[in-house]
């Protein structure tokens, strides 16, 4: 008995020393990140939102003067504009994403073979720049060329899809490439989720004789909400913070048919020389996210502590 | 859910999987088909699906003309410096949260991400200011700087993940076995690690790769990355559609030849780790 101590007792003192470094080790490390990151984003939010209630123009300029560029903010059509944009974006986009998304994870949750292929296949859009993809959009949306052109050469004379020279229709084909860029990514979020459910209350619906589309409506679908959560949350944010679609795609245009808070923000900014403006926008960009993600990320810690 | 599928359904299933699964390759086939046509054929009605004049001389071209060459080193540069110095905040940061939990280590993690969430223009006037009185604007440096802080969150949140999945009884296990915190480490922790690791540098290395508002927004020509330069280079009409898709083939290559080799990663690391 009394050995066995004896060889312990020296590398139990040994960790008690290390046990300290254990302790202290941890938040040295961790600061740095955390100040990075709090410094980078908060304030830097701050600097925008001080500049919000300036008169800065091209130079910024610290003299504050209340709210004059947010009334000059809502006063511009231009911004009305983008936000209706964003409006009719961000819902079919979030609309067709999920419906996309869900119908295809339920395909690949078939055992289907080169499951593992798919998969990487329907992420590329979302891993590849759509500054880069968007090429191959330009080409097949365009009516002198691509889709339109095709098919009236195929016989089909009447066919007409001009929506990216319309300015009407032009924010359609925004949604259609966004949709394209983010379905894979929320089938993986769905796949995921089916992957989650408890196989035997399937086998148990099975046996009372429940049909195929009975179980997904009444059983999977109900328990795939947290799902549903964070693809809606994930894509609101993307939507608010979409900028290479159209910048790639429409650029703006035609005219500022296609404009949304992203890039109005940065011609506000630095095209027209209204910096306060632009900041003024920023800020209400940042209101809108957090109005999403705040909720969201308070539900997910009351969750943890119930 | 797993499931028992008839073989015939499971026929039928693959078959409509495989044609949605190439309707969404379409774009990107077609750019890379297009990128080996010449001008006349990249526009030709009806298109030219496979039967045209195979060509390189786009490739050549851009190059000529625009030194493509100096772009994609630039975004080479930016993706591998900024992934470094991720790498170097984020391990520590990350080991610290997955082997010394705290009761606000969560709130931490959950709030570093939510930052990831933010849209970019909150901050981009300050950062446009600091690089223009810095002189940095259009400099390699601080793009990587950039890159680096947008994409801390994000690899700290992957890396936390992976490194949460190493059994924490091995460390115990070491610990009781007298080694110290260096052999702790060298020992345990890196060999294990590494995966975690290579996954982050890889969805590090897409994003900076990929990111298109600041390179477009703090560059111009000097440490322009490729996607600054694809997007200076497309003008929708004119006669340039092969020689673009010539760049955007260059550009999206290497992601989807990473992409290929790693699949699980690519998949786990753009789901933030949803999908394992």
């Amino acid at each position: 008995m009394t050995v066995t101590v004896d060889a312990v007792e020296p590398v139990r003192h040994r960790a008690g020393v290390l046990d300290k470094a254990r302790d202290i080790l941890p938040k040295v490390v961790l600061a740095p990140s955390f100040a990075l990151i709090l410094f980078f984003v908060y304030g830097f939010i701050l600097w925008t939102l001080y500049l919000s209630f300036t008169n800065s123009r091209i130079l910024p300029v610290y003299e504050l003067v209340g709210f004059g560029a947010y009334v000059n903010l809502w006063s511009q059509p231009n911004w009305y504009v983008a936000l209706q944009n964003l409006a009719i974006f961000g819902s079919l986009y979030i609309f067709f994403c999920i419906a996309i998304g869900l119908t295809l994870a339920i395909l690949l949750d078939q055992r289907i073979r080169g499951e593992g292929v798919l998969r990487p296949i329907f992420l590329y859009p979302m891993a590849l720049s759509f500054v880069v993809t968007g090429t191959a959009w330009k080409w097949f949306l365009n009516p002198g060329l691509g889709l339109q052109r095709t098919m009236q050469q195929w016989g089909w004379e009447s066919f007409r899809f001009d929506w990216l020279t319309s300015t009407d229709m032009a924010i359609y084909t925004v949604v259609i490439a966004g949709v394209w860029q983010a379905s894979g990514f929320v089938m993986a979020m769905f796949l995921a989720g089916l992957r989650g459910i408890d196989s035997e209350i399937i086998k148990a619906a099975e046996i009372d004789g429940a049909s195929t589309f009975s179980i997904y409506r009444r059983i999977i679908i109900p328990l795939l909400r947290p799902a549903f959560l964070s693809a809606v949350i994930v894509l609101a944010h993307m939507a608010i913070k979409s900028y290479d679609l159209v910048i790639a795609l429409t650029g703006g245009g035609p005219g500022n048919a296609t404009e949304l808070p992203s890039t109005f923000m940065y011609s506000y900014t630095f095209t027209r020389s209204q910096m306060a403006v632009g900041s003024a926008s920023a800020v209400m960009m940042l209101m809108g996210i957090s109005a999403i993600i705040i909720p969201y990320l308070y539900s997910e810690l009351r969750e943890r502590e119930r | 859910m797993a499931r028992a599928v008839s073989t015939r359904r499971k026929i039928t299933f693959t078959i409509i999987g495989w044609t949605v699964g190439l309707l969404i390759f379409f774009p990107v086939l077609w750019t890379i088909l297009t990128s080996f046509k010449t001008e006349l054929d990249a526009i030709s009605i009806p298109p030219k699906w496979i039967f045209f004049d195979w060509t390189l001389e786009n490739y050549a071209t851009v190059q000529e003309r625009s030194n493509y060459f100096r772009f994609m080193m630039n975004s080479v540069y930016l993706a591998l410096g900024s992934t470094a110095l991720g790498l170097i905040f984020a391990i520590p940061a990350a080991w610290a949260m997955a082997f010394s939990p705290t009761p606000r280590t969560k709130d931490v993690l959950l709030w570093m991400l939510s930052t990831k969430m933010l849209p970019a223009v909150g901050v981009l006037i300050p950062i446009y200011l600091i690089f223009r009185d810095w002189g940095l604007l259009d400099s390699r440096v601080g793009l990587i700087v950039v890159l680096f802080l947008i994409n801390l969150p994000i690899m700290v949140w992957m890396l936390y993940t992976y490194f949460k999945e190493i059994p924490g009884e091995i460390l115990e296990a070491a610990r009781m076995d007298g080694a110290s915190l260096s052999k702790e480490i060298t020992h345990v922790l890196a060999p294990m690690s590494v995966p975690g690791i290579a996954s982050t540098v890889l969805l590090s290395v897409i994003l900076a790769w990929n990111e298109a508002f600041w390179t477009l927004n703090l560059t111009t020509s000097n440490a322009a990355p490729l996607t600054t330069f694809i997007a200076s280079y497309s003008s929708p009409q004119g006669n340039f559609y092969a020689k673009l898709s010539a760049a955007s083939t260059l550009a999206i290559a290497p992601i989807l030849i990473l992409g290929w080799f790693s699949q699980k990663q690519l998949v786990r690391g753009l789901t933030f780790g949803a999908v394992k």
